[in-house]
């Protein structure tokens, strides 16, 4: 299970995130150069779909096999500002790929994220912060060559691991970070979009003159 | 990851495997000088079908029919698929079946165990066990996993390896079991897999193994 809110962020102003990121979190960021292949089961299967994460940014690339489950519904996650998902997921051998096109998965579509992300610790929750620019490719696999889906604009995503016993408190968590990036963006449920915020230029351009320096967490 | 062998004991013809014949191979094993008891082990298979967007209708002749999955016993946090026909392997975290449970796409129809005990001679490692069916338990077979523990190599230990077999065989006669234990054939290469060995190595030789012990079983039934 995760607890995972999104937002944008104009890319001329991801340095300026990257300095406030790098403030609260006082460690380096990790780089990210993610191929995501969305595969659909084939006609004669039971309808389902998986996700291929081949991670780039590593000397070796690296597999991970990734379900992602619907959203909690009902009164108590409509009252909540994340989205929370069932989540499985398995690390897996370079044939992940051969092996379920081999049991009638087909490609749906793939793309290329690249950016960075930064681990935090808020209130006992593990969160993970990503930057990324989504890529398309414009031949098959072709990573090289991809090119930004929506130029000037950076997807900032905030995911949490959470259970079925604490996922009200990792929620809170992750709304109570969110605070700090207000300045620069509003991130809520994917699928409600918030926009860019008006107070971003002036926030970034703060950011950028005092090169961060702020250690809050 | 060092070297395997996998045998199946092939009864003769017009008799009947029973557990008489582990209990058999297990004193062979405690006769070797120096041999000493070294717990027990298990491993578990589980054959998948295919579940069609039509359930009406059979699954369609162009999925898989030969997908299994492999738990094995020294490595209890990785699973590992393999598809004989495609010669394909993918080794994965356990977590894998977990995807597949939610997936649905797959569903394990009916699933195998080998268990039994291990021995420790010299620099070998010996597991006799039975293959059972689960969860009625039918005996459908006995396997002899056979570890090398010096070596990854298996082209540097075919000689060692074979020098084993022909003990092991000669011993099992001199016993007069009812049959004999046969080795697992395998032409790794055409699985993409090389000479150091690797559990994808493993998974292969129990996807062949128990083809044959079924073929086996089925015969002498």
């Amino acid at each position: 299970m995760e607890c995972v809110v999104q937002g944008i962020i104009e890319t001329l102003h991801v340095e300026a995130l990257e300095i406030l990121l790098v403030g609260l979190c006082g460690a380096p960021k990790q780089r990210i150069r993610v191929h995501e292949l969305c595969l659909k089961s084939g006609p004669n299967l039971v309808s389902s779909e998986v996700r291929l994460l081949c991670d780039l940014a590593k000397t070796t690339p690296s597999w991970t096999i990734r379900h992602v489950g619907g959203a909690m519904r009902g009164a108590g996650a409509d009252q909540l500002s994340v989205l929370v998902r069932p989540i499985a997921e398995s690390k897996a051998s370079s044939t992940a790929l051969r092996f379920f096109y081999g049991i009638g998965y087909k490609l749906d579509h793939e793309v290329l994220k690249t950016g960075f992300a930064f681990q935090f610790q808020n209130r006992g929750a593990n969160l993970t912060v990503s930057v990324t620019s989504t890529n398309r490719m414009p031949r098959l696999h072709a990573t090289d060559d991809a090119v930004p889906i929506t130029p000037g604009i950076h997807l900032v995503e905030i995911t949490a691991p959470a259970a079925p016993e604490n996922y009200t408190e990792v929620a809170s968590a992750i709304a109570s970070f969110c605070e700090y990036l207000s300045p620069l963006l509003h991130l809520s449920k994917p699928g409600i979009s918030t926009g860019i915020v008006p107070t971003a230029a002036s926030a970034a351009a703060s950011l950028m003159s005092s090169g961060g320096g702020i250690k809050i967490l | 990851m060092t070297v395997k062998w996998l045998m199946h004991f092939q009864p003769n013809q017009g008799t009947t495997l029973t557990s008489q014949v582990m209990a058999e191979a297990c004193a062979v094993a405690e006769s070797f000088p120096g041999v000493s008891r070294d717990g027990r082990w298990r491993s578990a298979m589980t054959f998948y079908r295919a579940v069609p967007r039509d359930q009406s209708l059979p699954a369609p002749s162009d999925l898989p029919r030969d997908l299994i999955g492999i738990s094995l016993h020294d490595l209890p946090n990785e699973y590992l698929f393999v598809m004989r026909s495609q010669r394909l392997i993918l080794r994965a975290h356990s977590s894998v079946q977990t995807v597949m449970d939610k997936l649905q796409s797959y569903k394990g129809r009916f699933f195998i165990n080998f268990e039994g005990l291990q021995y420790k001679w010299g620099d070998f490692k010996l597991r006799i066990g039975k293959c059972l069916y689960n969860p009625n338990e039918a005996l459908r077979g006995i396997v002899m996993e056979v570890e090398y523990l010096p070596l990854s190599s298996m082209d540097k230990s075919q000689r060692v390896m074979e020098e084993f077999y022909e003990i092991w065989r000669e011993a099992v006669a001199s016993k007069l079991l009812a049959g004999q234990f046969i080795n697992t054939e395998v032409n790794f290469v055409e699985y993409g897999l090389g000479d150091s060995y690797t559990p994808q190595h493993t998974a292969v030789l129990y996807g062949m193994c128990v083809v044959q012990v079924i073929a086996s079983s089925n015969k002498n039934q």
